[in-house]
């Protein structure tokens, strides 16, 4: 693409990208959702699930930066980054899900992979992929040649190559890599492997594109519909015959024969076992890198799926003609309700729809009147005492030392005159967690000294025995002096 | 035998389904594939009692439709009753459904969720725009309940505040209801004498 003066000037007012490192939050958003996303190489996570990540990581930067930095909640941050005005996240509701889900868009992808090459590699190897390129090339040149006597001769060509070969090591002559080659190369590889990991993202948001622009051809499309079904149909199918999709299919085809997989598991074994290549220690990641490509080629395929059903829905024979008059339908009807407006009809019938079943209600299945029951309680003598157990066992799971939280209050209240129970837990960490939260409230609901203040509501925060964060929101609590 | 029976269990589950409301392919796959083996029974069965089985298998859903009696022979009494529209209800039937059409030009998402937010904002242009804001939500949460009682949207459950718009929607509120609907606007408007001015 090109890199005028007019297109950087667009890109940089409306690239997601962009606008993510232009970002004041830039930091803390970039290094979350790689922490999130990319490290575990997720491809979505429950609204719920992220939050509770976000709020975790928003607590310990508030402890380590200031109390005010980043003061919007978890959940409001993630509907920002994933508003669309940012896009830096993509919000979904899954099929079998009634929570949305969440995944990087491309572009933060990008971004994050761009910034990780910033921090410049050890060394760039020049070599290897002057010769991946070649390769590519001869491939291209070789592949195209229909001339059989060419590429017959090309082959002999190469047969003669290895024939020499074969007689050098007769001879003696064994070529082997040098160490810097190998190193050189293991790179390469790593780097690559891992931009084919993260070009999935991309290739999944080319399909959605591919499906939208073929979606708003056929609602403005005007002509008749034999013509339009022809022009998208024609003899293919668009999405999975689009550049894309063939590519696609073949990278899966490749990736999911049998035989391929074992050569490939074969061949990262042996590299890996190479003394140049452990002794570097590699990212052990890579060693499963094909069951990483796997797993996300196999959403890939889903989405393809999908997106092919759902446009042959769309393109259904009745409901694409339904639509277009529905739509006209719908203007008069918009047009005629703002006339009405505000002399609506208010009769409490204006239209009937038929019910979605039948209401089949038997006489006999409603309950007949039953008076309360009384149940005697009289007869009922409960002989604990014969039970011969401990029922301390009961008491003891957890104990609060209730003295010990009002001497807490006590303490606080000698030096100002009074003190929200928030403020309290900070001075005095919360370290039976909701027991001793409730044993607070408790010694606060017994006197009447202390004050709820229902207009008001406070977090608290602690850390409970897994180490994990709660927060519990309440009423502000003061206690008071006098 | 026992495979017979087994058959006939599951038409027996396929037909209370049916008569208790929408059937749902992704709710119940082994029961839908059920409704698919066994069509011609259920067919049959329903037409005895004046309903005929309509199944979308695009869209994964079936449901139960009465027969419209033409012609001569006595008409059979309806087991399926209507329900009684106001208007600000119909409107918002057909508000919802022309939300479902763009959604579908536009996504290739196949679910339709949209928040309180939203719908709130979509019907107020056509009330009358009183002062109290508050009372205007709760008469559109209101309608919003009778539409999802009629099962044409439900609450999700993470979100109280999230609404998914059912696919069903598309049949009942079609091309001829609308239809319906529009003339009777117009008619209103003819009798009560045309429109009112928010100034007069």
């Amino acid at each position: 693409m090109s890199l005028s003066y007019n297109d950087i000037l667009q890109l940089f007012k409306f690239h997601s990208g962009w606008k993510l490192l232009r970002a004041d939050s830039a930091p803390l958003i970039i290094s979350f959702l790689n922490k999130a996303f990319i490290e575990p190489n997720l491809r979505s996570i429950s609204r719920s699930n992220l939050i509770s990540k976000l709020e975790d990581t928003l607590y310990e930067l508030r402890q380590s930066e200031n109390e005010e930095c980043y003061p919007r909640s978890a959940s409001a941050y993630l509907e920002d980054w994933a508003h669309d005005s940012k896009g830096w996240l993509r919000k979904f509701y899954p099929d079998d899900s009634d929570e949305p889900h969440f995944d990087l868009t491309p572009a933060t992808e990008k971004v994050i992979g761009w910034l990780e090459s910033l921090s410049g590699r050890a060394f760039i190897g020049t070599e290897s992929r002057l010769m991946t390129i070649f390769e590519i090339l001869r491939q291209m040149v070789l592949g195209a040649e229909t001339d059989v006597a060419t590429r017959i001769e090309a082959l002999e060509a190469e047969k003669n190559q290895i024939d020499k070969q074969i007689e050098a090591i007769k001879n003696g002559e064994v070529p082997v890599l040098d160490q810097t080659a190998l190193r050189e190369r293991f790179m390469q590889f790593s780097t690559m492997s891992n931009d084919l990991r993260s070009d999935f993202r991309a290739v999944e948001e080319n399909f959605r594109k591919l499906d939208l622009q073929v979606r708003e051809k056929i609602a403005s499309w005007e002509g008749r519909k034999g013509d339009l079904l022809e022009e998208i149909f024609g003899e293919r199918d668009v999405i999975t015959d689009s550049d894309q999709g063939r590519s696609f299919q073949a990278f899966w085809d490749f990736l999911m024969s049998p035989s391929s997989q074992e050569e490939f598991s074969e061949l990262l074994q042996k590299v890996f076992a190479m003394d140049c290549i452990s002794s570097s220690k590699p990212d052990n990641r890579l060693r499963r890198i094909h069951f990483d490509w796997l797993e996300a080629g196999e959403k890939t395929q889903r989405t393809v799926a999908n997106l092919s059903e759902q446009l042959r829905r769309y393109l259904d024979n009745q409901a694409y003609l339904e639509n277009k008059r529905i739509m006209s339908i719908l203007d008069s009807i918009s047009q005629g309700a703002l006339r009405v407006k505000h002399n609506m009809p208010r009769n409490s019938t204006f239209m009937n729809l038929d019910k979605l079943s039948p209401d089949i209600h038997l006489i006999m299945e409603r309950p007949l009147f039953k008076p309360n029951a009384e149940i005697d309680l009289s007869g009922v003598i409960l002989e604990a005492e014969e039970a011969e157990f401990d029922s301390g066992a009961l008491f003891n799971q957890i104990y609060v030392d209730r003295a010990e939280l009002e001497a807490n209050i006590r303490r606080e209240l000698q030096t100002v005159s009074q003190v929200t129970l928030c403020a309290l837990t900070e001075k005095y960490p919360l370290r039976k967690g909701l027991a001793e939260l409730v044993c607070y409230i408790s010694i606060a609901s017994a006197t009447h000294l202390s004050v709820f203040d229902e207009e008001c509501e406070e977090s608290i925060r602690w850390e409970d025995s897994d180490g994990r964060f709660r927060r519990a929101t309440l009423p502000r609590i003061i206690f008071n002096r006098s | 035998m026992s495979d017979q029976k087994e058959s006939g269990k599951a038409f027996s589950k396929v037909m209370i389904n049916l008569l208790k409301g929408v059937m749902y392919a992704d709710e119940d796959p082994k029961l839908w594939q059920h409704l698919l083996n066994l069509q011609v029974r259920v067919r049959d069965y329903a037409r005895e009692i004046g309903l005929s089985l309509e199944i979308s298998e695009d869209e994964g859903f079936a449901w139960l439709k009465t027969i419209e009696e033409q012609g001569e022979g006595e008409e059979l009494p309806r087991l399926i009753s209507r329900r009684q529209l106001s208007y600000p209800v119909s409107l918002l039937l057909a508000l919802l459904r022309r939300r479902l059409a763009e959604h579908d030009a536009t996504s290739s998402d196949n679910r339709l969720i949209l928040s309180k937010g939203d719908i709130v904002e979509m019907i107020t242009t056509f009330l009358p725009s009183g002062s109290n804001e508050v009372k205007m939500v709760n008469q559109v949460e209101s309608h919003l309940k009778k539409v999802a009682d009629m099962g044409f949207v439900r609450f999700l459950r993470s979100g109280k505040d999230t609404i998914e718009v059912r696919r069903i929607l598309k049949v009942f509120v079609d091309a001829q209801w609308l239809n319906e609907f529009d003339q009777r606007i117009k008619e209103y408007l003819l009798s009560a004498g045309g429109e009112v001015k928010e100034d007069e």
